[in-house]
């Protein structure tokens, strides 16, 4: 089933980025036709994960009313990816200095036509251009630029780590916002020290544990491997390693996923 | 004869379907009322709000929230169309839908018969 995903996290440096860029590279690798947007204004990154230094069109033209979506979703012909076939586009935030400035300063009026703008994407994306899959990598916290991609999205995903103040954090952002516009929400909690669930029963029995204290839909705990920071974002992690341990994880999250 | 019977049992329907339609449109006005008297005047917006953005969707009541963003997704429609999406009455959604629009979030324009909602947005084709 066509679905919109928004990943989405409380505090920052959860594992987002991590999270979306490989979600989007497993779905494509199955043979999905997967788009994946930079909803990060104030700290865009999938340029630089991607290679990509310059484009005629950013998101943020889009969101301007300046070009149409079609403008700005490129094809991505990075290395690394190319193992995902022809199934993987971008759409890409202005890292310029100059553009977040301009995103940070946008007023109520600009953010309500920017959500109308994002929520026309179900119909141009999933429908005309025939997308299986739109996955929005967001700012953490609540910003206009992420309840805007959660308002539009099916499923929202949040990366949590162990710390209390981001799970504490996670829990008000399911009461106070996914629950209010009624989304599917799963959390992972990631990061987690590779000795707690170095077996499959340790990872089950810390994701219940998880969900029972917390009282949160958690859909997996994932470890944290020296291995994803060694590679330091510098390639999507599941097509350079596709038989790390990590990348069954992740392909395992990305099944639980679809089934939200 | 039976022409005048006709004519007779065709003007009544008339009248019956004048009468039902000006009960719609008290019911719709009553259940306006109906709302508003559960806010208290003080809860009112002192000015009137210039957009429906995020943040304002998440500081309306669940019951409007639901009915403001089902028009956020289908830019303009009419009670009918909404209430097919929220799986609620028809009345209900006309009672939220003016509201909102009283609430100044939310623009109304008649058609012939038919009510339109939409949110206003400058430079945009509604």
């Amino acid at each position: 089933m066509k679905k919109i995903i928004a990943v989405h996290s409380y505090k920052g440096g959860t594992g987002k980025t991590l999270m979306s860029t490989n979600l989007a590279a497993i779905y494509a690798m199955n043979k999905y036709k997967v788009a994946l947007f930079d909803m990060d204004f104030r700290a865009p990154s999938l340029h630089a994960i991607f290679k990509v230094n310059s484009t005629k069109y950013w998101l943020n033209d889009y969101l301007n009313g300046i070009c149409n979506i079609k403008n700005v979703i490129v094809k991505c012909s990075n290395k690394s990816a190319n193992k995902s076939g022809d199934n993987l586009y971008l759409a890409l935030a202005n890292p310029s200095t100059e553009a977040i400035r301009e995103m940070a300063a946008k007023d109520r009026k600009w953010e309500m036509k920017a959500l109308g703008r994002l929520l026309s994407l179900r119909n141009t994306l999933l429908n005309d251009l025939d997308f299986d899959y739109l996955i929005m990598d967001t700012s953490p916290g609540l910003q206009y630029s992420s309840i805007n991609a959660i308002v539009s999205a099916d499923t929202v995903v949040v990366v949590t780590t162990m710390d209390i103040s981001d799970i504490q954090g996670t829990q008000r952002m399911i009461r106070e916002l996914y629950d209010l516009f009624e989304k599917k929400t799963g959390i992972i909690v990631n990061k987690v020290p590779i000795e707690m669930i170095s077996t499959l029963e340790e990872r089950e029995k810390l994701r219940k544990k998880y969900e029972e204290i917390s009282n949160l839909p958690v859909i997996d705990v994932a470890p944290c491997f020296c291995d994803v920071l060694r590679l330091g974002g510098n390639t999507i992690f599941s097509l350079e390693k596709p038989e790390h341990p990590f990348t069954k994880i992740l392909q395992e999250i990305a099944t639980k996923i679809q089934k939200l | 004869m039976k022409s005048r019977e006709k004519t007779l049992r065709r003007s009544e329907m008339q009248l019956l379907e004048k009468i039902k339609e000006s009960l719609d449109k008290l019911n719709e006005k009553m259940e306006i009322i109906i709302e508003l008297q559960k806010q208290e005047p003080r809860n009112l917006p002192e000015q009137l709000p210039d957009a429906l953005d995020v943040m304002t969707l998440l500081s309306l009541p669940d019951h409007l929230r639901k009915t403001a963003i089902t028009i956020c997704k289908l830019g303009r429609a009419t009670a009918d169309e909404v209430a097919e999406q929220t799986k609620r009455a028809r009345a209900v959604e006309s009672a939220y839908l003016n509201q909102l629009v009283l609430m100044g979030y939310l623009k109304k324009e008649r058609v012939g018969r038919k009510a339109y909602f939409y949110v206003e947005r400058e430079g945009e084709k509604q």
